[in-house]
């Protein structure tokens, strides 16, 4: 069973702040249990089929330009930069 | 004027000079007004869509060259940027973000002279099956108000339902075009992975959504698909279809078809829905086909496999929003770079909260191989299963959701109850199939769907079996 600890850590981890544990890490803790069941699948010797796609099958990387100059419609956006907060 | 008129009728009508696009939008205007307060189907409208009917009339009129949708109303889930239009996903993180551009699919739209009305209530990033987990409030079911209406796309169901519009766009990541419409008598259609580009679609989990039409009738649904899909360099998951047209040939009927009904979808079911089933399998068997019982063992484990896929993609996609470039006011000053980020994130709701924390935790260090990389195995192997059952079937069909429509609030609080609603719609995703939602009966005032799945590609066939199945019904109009 995975324990609550576990499941705050990976919350912090992904800059989460939990404050009811009722909402988060008990219902999480009840999703994961739920995900025990893919053990009795009996898929140990499946084999993983992985999607391939050929670099000829991609659209050519070249610089299309756009009528908005999309970067000035972002937030907090200063003429050459994204301000962001101080890293400590 | 009626306004429960179905699109092919709605581009007849207009031809014909019998209704113009400008009375058509204003009446549906005072629809939206008069009952939307109550259902809540829309989180926005297109203040200009009344304007932008008059000049597609006045182009009708001087015989100018205008698209095949003729100024006809269609409702977009708001997970879908339409340019220069609030896309919040049902969020409060993205309660100021105004699209910069639009999806291929609203391009396509607007370049047959759809007009998009107003944008549809959704669970918060496409995570749910209720619309109870909007940031803005749940939508209501237009058969009973006091029953949801299904999700995550219940906000386009209803708006087509009610008779909002005339037809909607959804997005459908494990049943949420087609779980809505089931809920709420109308037609869903997840078309196969790659028919339909999701360029301007917020990504939730890219590997296994699709956008999909919406609509009153299975012949309506083709005619939207025949706008919609399409290679789109945008989207490199995007598949050539040469161009089939979904809507000729739709009464081909289903004589000599061998269908499939999956015994795994339709155990333990609901007894309503059950008896529902083996009416739809009766009626597919007077039309001419033959049904054979098929078993997909994988189906039990279908949706512990997609909630994991689904929660490590949301995981990454949902990892962007750290409100820095784009997102709610809220001044940077006074924050470290990190307590900034997770102060942001708090403007989650507990769903969007709860499936990042799984998308964190189920593929990483020590756990992957428990929980993500089965779930890989068994969408492998479901996909196999169901490769082998098509070699010997045309079709299968299946009830779209295993329950009838439930009250609001009745399973919220339940994470694994809500899950396993899905039971019946995920496969379709998770292996790439095209799947449609037909509206089939209505018990107790509310409404059963029936599920057809089919091959790959095969989305004409999966139309054309929906229209002879929808053909055996007389179902009432919705009592709003």
């Amino acid at each position: 069973m995975v324990s609550k600890e576990e499941i705050e850590r990976v919350a912090k981890l992904m800059r989460i702040e939990i404050d009811d544990h009722v909402v988060h890490v008990d219902r999480v803790q009840k999703m994961i249990e739920y995900f025990d069941i893919l053990d009795k699948a009996g898929i140990e010797t499946q084999e993983l089929i992985v999607q391939e796609q050929k670099i000829e099958n991609l659209r050519e990387d070249k610089f299309i330009p756009y009528e908005d100059k999309l970067i000035d419609k972002l937030k907090n956006y200063k003429g050459t930069y994204i301000k962001a907060p101080k890293m400590v | 004027m009626s306004l429960a008129i179905s699109a092919i009728k709605y581009v007849n009508e207009i031809k014909n000079g019998n209704l113009t696009a400008e009375e058509f939008i204003s009446k549906t205007f005072e629809r939206i007004k008069k009952i939307d307060d109550n259902l809540h189907a829309y989180l926005s409208l297109n203040d200009n869509a009344i304007e932008q009917a008059r000049q597609i009339d006045k182009r009708i009129k001087a015989k100018e060259n205008v698209g095949v949708c003729l100024g006809m109303p269609i409702s977009i889930k708001d997970n879908i940027c339409v340019k220069e239009t609030k896309t919040t996903c049902g969020s409060k993180v993205l309660e100021n973000f105004v699209a910069p551009y639009d999806a291929t699919v609203i391009t396509k739209l607007k370049a047959e002279d759809a007009i998009i009305i107003g944008k549809t209530n959704l669970d918060e990033f496409a995570m749910g099956l209720t619309t109870e987990f909007s940031a803005y409030g749940p939508s209501k079911n237009p058969w009973n108000a006091e029953y949801v209406p299904g999700g995550s796309s219940g906000g386009s169901a209803v708006s087509v339902s009610a008779q909002e519009c005339i037809a909607s766009l959804g997005s459908d990541t494990g049943g949420s075009v087609r779980n809505p419409a089931s809920f709420c008598s109308i037609v869903g259609f997840k078309p196969t992975y790659g028919l339909v580009s999701r360029f301007g679609l917020i990504s939730y989990s890219n590997s296994i959504e699709q956008i999909g039409p919406m609509t009153r009738t299975v012949e309506d649904n083709a005619f939207l698909l025949n706008i919609i899909s399409g290679l789109d360099p945008n989207d490199n998951t995007t598949i050539d279809n040469k161009n089939v047209d979904y809507l000729s040939n739709i009464d081909a009927g289903v004589e000599g078809k061998k269908i499939g009904i999956i015994s795994e979808m339709t155990k333990g079911i609901d007894k309503d829905v059950s008896s529902a089933t083996n009416d739809a399998v009766s009626q597919f068997e007077k039309l001419g086909a033959k049904i054979d019982e098929i078993s997909l063992e994988m189906v039990e484990y279908s949706v512990a496999s997609y909630y994991t896929i689904t929660a490590t993609e949301a995981g990454s996609n949902l990892a962007r929003y750290d409100n820095l470039r784009y997102g709610f006011d809220f001044d940077l000053e006074g924050y470290e770079f990190n307590s900034y980020i997770t102060k942001a994130r708090k403007n989650f709701g507990p769903e969007v909260t709860r499936r990042m924390i799984l998308g964190g935790f189920v593929p990483s260090a020590g756990h992957a191989g428990k929980y993500f990389l089965k779930a890989l195995k068994v969408k492998n192997k479901l996909t196999t299963e169901i490769n082998e059952v098509f070699k010997k079937v045309d079709l299968l069909i299946a009830p779209t959701v295993p329950i009838l429509p439930f009250k609001l609030g009745e399973k919220v609080d339940d994470p694994v109850a809500l899950f396993l609603v899905d039971i019946n719609t995920v496969t379709a995703n998770l292996t790439g199939k095209p799947s449609i939602s037909v509206p089939f009966q209505i018990t107790n005032g509310l409404p059963i769907g029936i599920q057809i799945l089919g091959k790959p590609m095969e989305d004409k066939l999966v139309l054309q079996a929906a229209h002879a199945l929808e053909k055996t019904t007389n179902l009432p109009e919705v009592p709003i």
